[in-house]
């Protein structure tokens, strides 16, 4: 349990098939790329620290009552005196409780205050649907809004403002390296303000459970120096590169005549639809169908042929009937959307 | 000394007092959080109730330890069968519960202290 | 009060003898199949606790074939769907149908017993919540087997519950059924209030009572407050589905929020509902095997009384990721932190009697000590997570899957192993084994803190809950297979018990009587047991009458004391005053009877029709059921006796009938329509809640379609209803202060005069909404009108029926001068009503005027 207390300088990325054993053993302890133990942001650590100090309370508390009581009850069975059971009524169950819990909520009503300070600069709007993310980027100083999906890249040392809600039922939205929750709830908007300390890449999740897929919804978190995420959101911003291997041509021409682009939006091509996640550096993400496929053709293939059989209860139809080439051919253009 | 009659009702007269407390800070903080209205004048008003429901609490408090120490028996556990054991009994819980309630308040009352906005 | 002398003087064996004969026939069970029509505590309160652990462990078997499905990361043990249901019922069973019902169901078991009285007073209310929960607990557990059971979680937030994709029959089964089985859970609290107010053994003030009837007193009236907001919940997020009332639809005017505050209002004093008579039990059985008084009663009433209170001002602490100001999450992290200064104070308790005693070895101890450990452990995780910034992160995480077990099973499961094995031979004659009870122990023990407590880290590393699968690589893989080891190890820890239970124990010997040398009243129990509960009830000097009055146990047996004899062949029982026990009245109470299940089962069909939608159906079977209510009514209440005054024994003559206040009918009646006129409230709340969330309300878009100028509603309709309304409760009352003065005759003009009014009040508050063209499915705003003026409505209906019950009385001639129980209290159901209708006024017609 070294690795426990702490920030994270280095933490192993998304979501990986094979772990060495190293990384094994560190994840059997407190790390992980969604722990809320080994963190990379300020309001996470310092709900860290908070809870170590807590847990540190709790033992011994637990230690002295339970150790009372086994006493009492096993070690020495006979009776004490009278003043042992006052002392230990009025001091062990009164005054040390109101003591403890004064402090105790003193200090967690000054945190609240502070995690729940005003957001500089960079404002996202994440939307939760049933089961994925939409993103929207809306840069320091104006600019154009950058729309992606179910990945959150944000700048170190920065404070974002994330503004979150939902069109169908309550999400709730969950970095756990990085600070706490809030919920996504239809018909109003929430906040939630976040400092990440650490680049690296991590683990969001939906914690509110939101459905049959609500196990599959999760994305992937990029934490970057802030001048690589100036340099990436401007990456972002720009239209899909035209595709370039063959099986990508036919692929693109394919997207267009099967009609994804109802739904999905390839910023460059005619695809502008707006029911599922924008398409337009789909490559470029760490994760495929939200944190739940790794991002490989394969992946992609599996996902356009079925997408019930990997995520319950989801929207898009399956595409079975294109039949295995055509798909991979599907796959291709999109491996290439970097 | 024959105690006078007792009632359940005084027994509650702390917590009773927490509750009505809790309730008109939890309802006036959301009305001026979702309608608008002047954080400042919240904040005191919500401070002002505190103090007067702990003055109230602590009264409560009072009178039920004058009426505790009054009575024949100088400690608990007040289990005679006696109209004076069970007025004390009462009027001991009825501190105690007065004790709660105030810590109690104290605390609910935190919150307005330290929050400036509703944020 | 002039002291009784008591014991009384010793009598002829030969008469005590017959004495004995006689009683034991008048409390004894029918036999054959009328068995089931039996009502005596003892009977249905064994029923119910059978029942209760019949659904735990169905709840139970949920749990493994999650844990299996969790055991390693992307298992298809069961699919996404299939595990939705699981972690639902769990819940729901776990909360509705064992948690909240075997409260209920060892209480009445226990609680008569316990104040040595011969039966609760109302023992058919009983027995009809017993039939309303076995029936509603079928219901919602049969829909598993149908694959059409709930998939919207235990809380069934909307819209999730609303969503016509994912929410099927399964979301209408879990609300109406247990909507149905919340009505059996009031019904309860209502008799065990007054069976601990009313119905204690002489002598036995307040500061004697054992402090399971004060846990219980204050469980009662936390039910009382904290099922009606859910019924109203209940009742919108049904109208919601079922006709598309959008009072949770955000796209008209409504709020997901709502249904959440309404839940947790109900939710959190719930947690506390559970736990409180549990931690009651402990509070029994620590004093006896630590052979001494329990030390800090006192402390121990602060805590109960305390927690009441406090738990109802933590029902946000669930909603601290919902995005609500800091101030107002401020208020419940304040009342979450203060909460556990009385929880932990009667904990402390606990150990000091055990440091003052000398502690023997049992088997209930060992679980007595075990609950101990593991509700610390949750206890001091729950002061964390009241604490926001920590909550920000452990919320909806396995952290809390963690803490909540820890204390529901450390602060009610393991209590309740302990009951089981100390109240055994209470109702069984016989005792349970102890090495088998050690070895089940251990395993439960253990089993629960190797599935339990990695959970904690599990949480803490992200994993969040109501999760079918998992990736693997998050390190939660390992952590997950421990959890999964631990709950079979756990299971099998309750197979030992339940073995233990149900052996055939025909050869075994009967134990001594009071086995565990406890000085609680209960031990008086004879063995084998004898259905009269008491052979004499008794008069009481003390906290411990078995340990501290002389020759207690010879003297009630020789029925030296109150009621040795049942002369009139009827059932009987003692009411005394709330603070001092001093004896008020000798109490008839009713003996076996169908009409109780007759009643469920019609109410219950109305229930399950409704879920199908077949309403024709649900209205015809609850039309029978009101009915068979009503020939209940008739035949077993307020009966006028043949005498007025009967010889208790011990020289003291008591009334056998008793109106208003002294009575328990009054009380009951009472203590209902508090909890009713709670459920109106929290529709009230809705009122307001969307008040505050919509910056015009009423809305212009009802205004808009509006003939008169005024706003919304309008006032003119609402104001006649509740002037009718007002008159139909003085002629109410007018008619009570005619019979009470022997103006028979006028009272029942003045009757049909009231009824015809107050039918003309409920046409008029239904009326009003229709007149305003309010179409209840375009908006939030006149749905919640439409709710409010139908319940008001259907309230004064009832009380048009009250009325001419009791017409109906007076004509049959039930019903006299004298013997006026059901004028007094249909009076005071008119009170309520008077004061519904003119908040009812208030808010939805002159509210918007205010504005």
């Amino acid at each position: 349990m070294l690795r426990c207390k702490g920030r994270r300088s280095k933490v192993p990325g998304g979501r990986r098939r094979l772990l060495p054993a190293s990384a094994a053993l560190l994840l059997a302890g407190c790390g992980g790329p969604q722990s809320a133990l080994v963190t990379a942001g300020r309001e996470a650590e310092a709900v860290a620290g908070l809870f170590w100090i807590m847990l540190g309370g709790a033992v011994f508390i637990w230690v002295l009552v339970i150790g009372t009581a086994v006493y009492a009850a096993y070690i020495h069975p006979d009776p004490h005196r009278d003043r042992v059971a006052r002392w230990f009524l009025l001091g062990g169950g009164v005054a040390l409780p109101v003591a403890v819990l004064t402090a105790l909520l003193v200090y967690g009503l000054l945190l609240m205050g502070s995690l729940r300070s005003e957001g500089e600069g960079l404002r996202l709007a994440v939307t939760g649907e049933q089961w994925w993310w939409r993103v929207s980027y809306s840069p320091e100083g104006g600019g154009d809004v950058v729309h992606s999906a179910n990945e959150i890249r944000l700048p170190a040392g920065r404070r974002a403002e994330l503004l979150l809600d939902s069109p169908d039922v309550i999400h709730s939205f969950w970095i756990p390296p990085l600070g706490g929750k809030m919920d996504m709830i239809p018909g109003r908007t929430t906040r939630l303000v976040l400092e990440p300390a650490e680049p690296g890449s991590y683990r969001g999740a939906c914690a509110e459970y939101c459905g049959a897929s609500h196990a599959l919804m999760a994305f992937s978190v990029e934490v970057m120096e802030p001048a690589a995420f100036d340099a990436w959101l401007a990456r972002e911003a720009e239209p899909a590169a035209a595709p370039t291997e063959a099986a990508a041509r036919r692929g693109a021409e394919l997207f267009h005549d099967v009609g994804c682009g109802a739904c999905h939006a390839i910023r460059g091509t005619p695809a502008a639809g707006v029911i599922g996640p924008d398409l337009t550096h789909l490559a470029s993400r760490a994760t495929l169908a939200a944190g739940t496929l790794p991002m490989t053709r394969d992946a992609l293939a599996r996902w356009i042929t079925d997408p019930q059989a990997v995520k319950p209860g989801a929207r898009m139809p399956p595409f079975r009937a294109l039949g295995k080439t055509r798909i991979a051919d599907l796959a291709a253009f999109l491996a290439e959307l970097q | 000394m024959t105690p006078r009659k007792d009632s359940l009702w005084e027994l509650i007269a702390g917590p009773t007092i927490w509750s009505v407390y809790f309730l008109v800070a939890y309802v006036a903080a959301a009305i001026v959080c979702a309608k608008g209205g002047d954080m400042d004048s919240l904040r005191i008003a919500i401070l002002g109730l505190a103090v007067a429901a702990l003055g109230a609490i602590g009264f409560a408090g009072f009178d039920a330890w004058r009426r505790w120490r009054r009575g024949h028996e100088a400690a608990p556990p007040h289990d005679d069968d006696t109209a004076m054991s069970r007025h004390q009994f009462l009027a001991l819980a009825t501190l105690l519960l007065c004790g709660l309630s105030f810590v109690a308040t104290l605390y609910v009352a935190l919150p307005a202290a330290i929050f400036a906005s509703c944020r | 009060m002039t002291r009784i002398e008591h014991p009384a003087p010793p009598r002829d064996p030969a008469e005590v003898a017959a004495e004995a004969e006689r009683l034991e026939k008048v409390w004894e069970s029918p036999k054959g199949w009328r068995y089931w029509s039996d009502v005596n505590n003892s009977e249905v309160g064994l029923w119910y606790t059978l029942t209760a652990f019949g659904f735990l462990l169905f709840g139970g078997v949920l749990a493994l074939l999650m844990r299996t499905q969790l055991a390693v990361p992307e298992n298809d043990f069961v699919s996404a769907e299939f595990y939705d249901q699981l972690f639902t019922l769990h819940g729901s069973v776990m909360m509705f149908l064992f948690a909240v019902p075997i409260l209920e169901a060892v209480a009445i078991l226990l609680l008569p017993e316990i104040l040595a009285s011969r039966d609760l007073p109302f023992p058919r209310l009983s027995a009809f919540g017993y039939w309303c929960f076995l029936i509603g607990g079928i219901f919602v557990c049969g829909s598993l087997f149908f694959d059409a059971a709930p998939t919207g979680g235990w809380f069934m937030y909307p819209p999730l519950s609303t969503d016509e994709r994912s929410a099927g029959i399964g979301v209408d089964i879990w609300l109406l059924g247990l909507s149905f089985i919340e009505v059996a859970s009031i019904a309860a609290a209502v008799e065990l209030i007054i069976g601990v107010l009313k119905c204690r053994p002489p002598g036995m003030r307040i500061n004697l009572m054992p402090l399971y009837a004060w846990y219980i007193l204050v469980v009662g009236a936390m039910i009382l407050f904290a099922f009606p907001p859910l019924i109203a919940g209940d009742l919108l997020l049904e109208m919601e589905r079922a006709f598309d009332w959008p009072f949770f639809d955000p796209a008209r005017g409504g709020d997901p929020l709502l249904w959440q505050h309404l839940f947790w209002v109900f939710g959190h004093p719930e947690v506390y509902i559970i736990f409180l008579p549990a931690i009651a039990v402990v509070a029994m059985i620590v004093p006896t095997f630590a052979q001494r008084p329990i030390y800090g009663y006192t402390w121990i009433v602060l805590a109960a009384v305390g927690t009441g209170f406090l738990s109802f001002g933590l029902w946000v602490h669930h909603m601290y990721a919902t995005g609500l100001p800091s101030i107002s999450l401020g208020f419940f992290s304040a009342a979450s932190e203060a909460v556990a200064i009385p929880t932990g104070v009667q904990i402390f308790a606990f150990i000091a009697t055990m440091l003052l005693g000398r502690v023997i070895f049992s088997v209930p101890m060992l679980f007595v000590t075990g609950a101990l450990a593991i509700f610390v452990a949750g206890g001091l995780t729950g002061v964390m997570v009241a604490l926001v910034p920590f909550d920000w992160q452990a919320h909806d995480s396995y952290f809390i899957v963690a803490h909540l077990h820890y204390t529901l099973l450390g602060g009610m499961l393991f209590p309740m192993f302990a009951a089981l094995y100390y109240y055994f031979p209470f109702v069984t004659s016989r005792e349970l084994s102890r090495r088998p009870g050690v070895i089940a122990f251990w395993l439960l023990f253990t089993g629960f803190n190797v599935a339990f407590l990695p959970m904690h880290l599990t949480g803490l590393l992200g994993m969040p809950r109501r999760v079918f699968t998992y990736p693997e690589g998050l390190g939660w893989d390992g952590l997950n297979m421990v959890s999964t080891v631990g709950a079979f190890v756990f299971a099998l820890g309750v197979a030992v018990v339940v073995v233990d239970m149900l052996r055939p124990r025909g050869r075994q010997p009967y134990c001594t009587r009071n086995p565990w040398n406890a000085g609680t009243l209960e031990w008086l129990t004879e063995v084998p047991g004898k259905p009269w509960g008491v052979r004499s009830v008794p008069e009481i000097d003390s906290r411990y009458p078995l340990w501290d009055q002389k020759d207690f146990v010879r003297h009630v047996d020789e029925g030296r004391f109150f009621l040795a004899s049942a002369k009139e062949g009827k059932r009987e029982t003692m009411v005394t005053t709330a603070i001092d026990a001093e004896p008020i009245q000798c109490l008839r109470v009713p003996g076996p009877s169908f009409i109780p299940m007759v009643a469920a089962i019609f109410i219950g069909g109305s229930f399950i029709f409704a879920t199908f939608a077949w309403y024709w159906m649900a209205v015809a079977s609850g039309l029978l059921g009101v009915a068979a209510i009503l020939a209940w009514l008739w035949v077993g209440t307020a009966e006028i006796p043949e005498k007025a005054e009967k010889a208790v024994g011990l020289g003291l003559t008591l009334p056998l009938y008793a109106s208003g206040p002294a009575g328990v009918g009054w009380w009951a009646m009472f203590i209902t329509l508090l909890g009713d006129a709670t459920a109106f409230a929290g529709l009230v709340f809705g009122y307001f809640f969307f008040w505050t969330i919509h910056d015009d309300f009423p809305p212009a878009l009802v205004q808009a379609d509006l003939v008169q100028a005024e706003v919304g509603l309008g006032v003119a309709w609402p104001a006649a209803g509740v002037a009718l309304a007002v008159a139909g409760w003085a002629l109410t009352v007018l008619a009570r202060w005619g019979n009470r003065r022997g103006a028979i005759y006028a009272a029942r003009l003045v009757l049909v005069a009231a009824a015809a009014i107050s039918a003309a009040a409920t046409a008029a508050l239904l009326y009003a909404p229709y007149a305003a063209g309010l179409e209840p499915t375009a908006h939030a705003y006149p749905a919640t009108v439409w709710i409010l003026a139908i319940w008001v409505a259907l309230h004064l209906a009832v009380g048009v029926i009250a009325q001419l019950y009791c017409l109906a009385r007076s004509l049959a001639g039930r019903m006299t001068a004298a013997h006026d129980i059901d004028m007094v209290n249909t009076a005071l159901y008119w009170h309520f009503m008077a004061i519904t209708a003119a908040v009812h006024f208030a808010v939805v017609a002159l509210f918007p005027l205010a504005q």
